[in-house]
Formats: C-alpha cells, sequence, structure tokens
C-alpha cells in the first residue's frame, strides 16, 4: 500500500466516500454499507496498488463497481452520449441555492437520473481531474463532459423548483396557517 | 464563438479538471472581451461554490470512521522469502501429514469472541441495511434458512414478544451470521447475532451470558443449543438485561 497505513486510508477518504456512496444510494444506510465494502476490499487488495498516488481513484472505482455490481444495473451506464454537445446551465441566482438547506440541495442532486449523478457529484466534490471521473465511471472522458454538462443543467432545474417550493411554504410575518 | 456557445461550453468547465480542450480556453478568452459573459462566469462560479459546499456538508453518520476502522483486515504481508519458507514448510506439512495418515487437518483461521463483538457492534453502530424487513418472525427465519444462516432460534421470552424489524445476513471468518433487528419498545432498536457454535467450539452450550461493552453499547452473549447468540444494544448492562432475560 506504498506505506500508507489502514487507519490513514480511512482517516483521508472515508467522508468523501461516504458522501459519493450517498449521492449513488440516496440512502445513509447503503452508503455506510458501501463505504464499509470499499474499505474491505482495501483491506484485502489494496496492497497490490504499487503506486501510493492512485488510492483516491482506486477507492472511488472500487467503491463504484461495487455500487453498480449490487444494483446490477451497468447496462444502465453503457450508453454512449453525443460526446460533443454541451448545453448552456439554467441560470439560478447564486442567492437562491444559497438560502437553499444543505439537504435540499443534496435531495436536488439525488433527483437526478443515475447516469448524470455520478459524474455531477464528482464534479462538485472537486477532488478528481475529468481523467480521473473517467476512470472510476468507465466511460471517455468527452462522456463524463456531456455528462456534467446535462446534469448540471438539471439540477438546476430542480433547485429553482424546490427553491419556488420553498418560498410558497412560507408562511408571511401575520398570516393565518391553514388549518389554523 | 457566440455567447451563449461559450455559455455551454464554460457550464463544464471547472478549475483543476485537468483538461486541455482548445473549446475552454476559447470561451475562456471570450470572458475577457465581452463583459456580460465575463459577469455570468462570475457568477456561475459563485453558483458552483455554493452547490459544492452544500454538497460536501453531508452529514456523516456518527460512528461510521469507528466502523470503518474495524473492518476485519488480512495479517500484513511476508517478505517474498518468508512466503517462499512458509509454502515450503506448508508442503512439507502436507507430505508428512499424508505419509503418516494422520487426520488432523490445520486450523482454521480464526478470530476471537472480541474481535467477532467489536466487528458485529460496529457494524450496527450506523443502522445497517436489511435484506427483508418484516414484524412477523417466522418470515425472517424462512428467509434466513434459505440464506444458509442459522435460523432454528431459541429465544429468550422478553425477545419472543419483541417485534423484529428485519433481518439480514453477515459473514465472519468464514462463518455465516444471522442479524435480526427489534424495536426495543423505548424508541431503541436491539440487535441479535447467531452465529453457529463450531465458530467458537470452546463454548459450552449453557455459557453465558457474558457482558461486555464498547462506548455505549453493551453487549450479552449466551450459548444455547448449537447457537451463539449475541445482543447489543445502547443502553447499560441493566436494560440490556431487562429487555432480553427480564430480571
Amino acid at each position: 500500500m506504498g506505506g500508507l497505513s489502514f487507519e490513514s486510508v480511512v482517516e483521508e477518504f472515508y467522508m468523501p466516500l461516504y458522501r459519493f456512496a450517498l449521492s449513488l444510494s440516496r440512502n445513509p444506510s447503503d452508503a455506510g454499507d458501501l463505504t464499509q465494502q470499499t474499505f474491505y476490499i482495501w483491506a484485502r487488495k489494496g496492497h497490490q496498488l504499487r503506486d501510493s498516488s492512485k488510492t483516491k481513484t482506486w477507492l472511488f472505482t472500487t467503491l463504484y463497481r461495487e455500487f453498480l455490481a449490487q444494483k446490477r444495473r451497468a447496462d444502465r451506464f453503457t450508453e454512449t452520449d453525443d460526446e460533443t454537445k454541451f448545453v448552456e446551465p439554467l441560470h439560478v441566482p447564486a442567492t437562491v441555492v444559497d438560502t437553499l438547506d444543505g439537504a435540499i440541495v443534496q435531495e436536488a442532486l439525488h433527483a437526478l437520473p443515475d447516469s448524470y449523478r455520478a459524474p455531477v457529484t464528482l464534479f462538485y466534490m472537486q477532488q478528481h481531474s475529468y481523467r480521473e471521473i473517467a476512470e472510476i465511471l468507465g466511460i471517455p472522458i468527452g462522456t463524463v463532459m456531456s455528462r456534467i454538462s446535462r446534469g448540471k443543467a438539471e439540477l438546476r432545474k430542480t433547485l429553482l423548483d424546490f427553491a419556488g417550493d420553498a418560498a410558497r411554504k412560507t408562511v408571511p410575518m401575520g398570516g393565518v396557517p391553514e388549518n389554523g | 464563438m457566440d455567447s451563449q456557445e461559450a455559455r455551454a461550453i464554460l457550464g463544464v468547465y471547472r478549475e483543476g479538471c485537468g483538461i486541455t480542450d482548445q473549446r475552454f480556453e476559447q470561451a475562456l478568452k471570450q470572458t475577457e472581451v465581452d463583459l456580460e459573459l465575463n459577469r455570468w462566469w462570475t457568477e456561475e462560479q459563485t453558483l458552483d461554490r455554493i452547490i459544492s459546499a452544500k454538497i460536501q456538508s453531508t452529514h456523516i453518520p456518527a460512528g461510521l470512521k469507528e466502523r470503518l476502522a474495524a473492518v476485519p483486515r488480512p495479517e500484513p504481508a511476508r517478505s517474498f522469502k518468508w512466503q517462499r519458507a512458509a509454502l515450503l514448510a506448508a508442503a512439507l506439512f502436507i507430505a508428512l501429514a499424508v505419509f503418516f495418515r494422520a487426520a488432523r487437518t490445520a486450523p482454521a483461521a480464526r478470530g476471537s469472541l472480541a474481535d467477532y463483538s467489536d466487528e458485529m457492534v460496529s457494524f450496527v453502530k450506523v443502522d445497517p441495511s436489511l435484506e427483508l424487513k418484516s414484524s412477523e418472525l417466522p418470515r425472517l427465519t424462512n428467509f434466513l434458512q434459505k440464506a444458509g444462516a442459522p435460523s432454528s432460534l431459541q429465544l429468550p421470552k422478553p425477545l419472543q414478544n419483541m417485534p423484529p424489524v428485519g433481518c439480514r445476513t453477515l459473514r465472519f471468518r468464514g462463518h455465516d451470521v444471522a442479524l435480526i433487528c427489534f424495536h426495543s419498545g423505548d424508541g431503541r432498536l436491539l440487535h441479535m447475532f447467531v452465529l453457529n457454535r463450531s465458530a467458537f467450539p470452546e463454548m459450552r452450550p449453557g455459557d453465558g451470558p457474558r457482558y461486555s461493552s464498547q462506548g455505549e453499547w453493551t453487549t450479552a452473549t449466551w450459548v444455547q443449543g448449537n447457537e451463539i447468540y449475541m445482543v447489543t444494544m445502547q443502553g447499560d448492562r441493566t436494560q440490556l438485561q431487562n429487555h432480553v432475560f427480564d430480571t
């Protein structure tokens, strides 16, 4: 493992791995299991990795493969995208998103179709180059970029919807709550 | 490249993306001359930073790190010479065993009861995902039987009356473990692990209950018939006793 102790690998990567797992599985319990299974595999096979600088990509790739294996949905991730077309993201004022709760942003992320959710999550985690994202997801770089483009556009739409819902649910000062 | 096209391309760009793409370079250059595009790009980056921060602020369950650190690990790899020596020794051992027709077999690698307890408790510190959710114990035992896990259960009376939540199977050093989770009735979950006694042959029928604790978790282990039962919950020994043995 290139001198990395098991504990230090857990310490460094368990939080981003859990977040990635949560975005894939959309369930804290399954995310915990996926993360645990990833470290279980690392404990057994991690020593085969000669280049310790690849540890992060190895862990994320393993977690993603485990997710696919468990869900048996690999076929849904092999479709090819139009790699050349990017879409202009819908404009959402930063101030609107800033007022949203983190859990709502997470919910909007979870609402994305499977094929967009993983690349968009890795995009926002800001820990990986696009080449690494392509390696983790097992898709070409062009496909990564195309999915980020479309996924971000979808995410914006959902965030706008959620922001609208949140605004509608806000009872104005002095207003009478329904069924009150 | 018009402004709309530049926006679509910049929407995919992220600092540190590690891609050299002419389209990115062109679009970034355009932000230097197109004021409106520049303003849009500045706000886009702010928005992405906010979304990124919110996604990265996801709550991490308490106890997850401890559960991961407790993942069973193999012995550290020996050097090549040691591996070869070990292989030679093993080959010699097998040859001698065959020669003397000894009916002995090498003892299987196994963990201690403390390892078992640590690993199982670590597993349930974060609510485990269950393979079957049901409040009917017969449905759960039927599922466990089909999965090859211990299923002929002899439970203390209080546990027989406790409503189950669901079950799943686990493995410990090559042995199947049945996990059944119950509602303890006070808002907490009580987890029961059942393992065949062959995993710890030194434990005898009638042994226990033995109590141990891991932080705020208390565990009781006993042998009934051919199975080793272990129950754990958040609470002290008295609370666990009351729930499981009604003493």
